[in-house]
């Protein structure tokens, strides 16, 4: 199976100390290379205001990761931890393996046109700009 | 047609264009050379709504960045139509799932809170 990436986002407790967060980040950390994956990014947000009341707080401390794994068990068990752990509120893992495959062939797609728009518009550009027909016009 | 329109010719010294034109199909030939015709005829001009996602040439829309999703919903949390943004439907399409996204992880809010 071709290795996948995901988007890995939780959020803690606001009133945990920082320790408690970085400890969690390495279990999570052990828990991918065990399994066969890897944690290419660890991004800590800090605490954020949420939009909507969870456990009856309104902040949160906000983690954001780049998970790489080649079978979903990787995930099954990084998200199992993050149920038990107790700072942590919520998580939310999407998969961006897909999106990003998406987005390169978009982006081919329209350099692909670009490289080939120059050709229609080189015979069009003359009349284009506005000096050209009011030179050409004294003399016709 | 000359019978048809002598009347006509009458109707307007008397009443003006409006009978004639709701008359029938007869009576619209007649009432446009007249002035009342123009006054019916009213052009909105609308300023024609672009997709933001295409004027920047999105490839993909970002369900962590809240404060681009913002603008795409109501106070109360629903998500805008596209006829009310110009959203261009495969941008919306992106756009509604980065936005359920973003309300997965309070990001957003599913329902403004009273």
């Amino acid at each position: 199976m071709e290795e996948r990436l995901y988007d890995l986002i939780f959020i803690c407790r606001p009133d945990t100390p920082e320790a408690d967060i970085d400890k969690v980040i390495t279990t999570l950390e052990h828990v991918a290379t065990e399994k066969g994956g890897k944690i290419d990014s660890v991004n800590k947000w800090g605490r954020k205001r949420m939009a909507y009341r969870v456990q009856k707080l309104r902040e949160g401390y906000y983690v954001y990761m780049v998970v790489r794994s080649s079978h979903g068990e990787v995930v099954k068990e990084l998200e199992r931890r993050l149920k038990v752990a107790d700072p942590v509120m919520k998580y939310l893992t999407v998969r961006l393996d897909e999106e990003l495959k998406r987005q390169d062939k978009l982006k081919r797609h329209r350099e692909r046109r670009a490289a080939r728009r120059p050709r229609k518009t080189v015979p069009a550009a003359p009349p284009m700009p506005g000096t050209e027909p009011q030179a050409a016009a004294p003399t016709a | 047609m000359a019978e048809e329109n002598a009347p006509q010719q009458q109707s307007y010294g008397s009443s003006g264009g409006g009978g004639p034109r709701s008359s029938g199909p007869g009576g619209g030939p007649g009432g446009r050379p007249g002035g009342p015709a123009k006054r019916g005829k009213r052009n909105f001009v609308r300023k024609k709504k672009v997709c933001r996602f295409c004027v920047d040439k999105a490839d993909f829309i970002d369900y962590k960045k809240a404060e681009i999703l913002a603008p795409f919903i109501q106070e109360r949390g629903k998500i805008l139509p596209r006829r009310m943004t110009g959203t261009c439907s495969r941008h919306q399409r992106w756009l509604t799932v980065a936005i359920k996204r973003a309300q997965n992880i309070a990001l957003l809010p599913f329902a403004a809170e009273l």
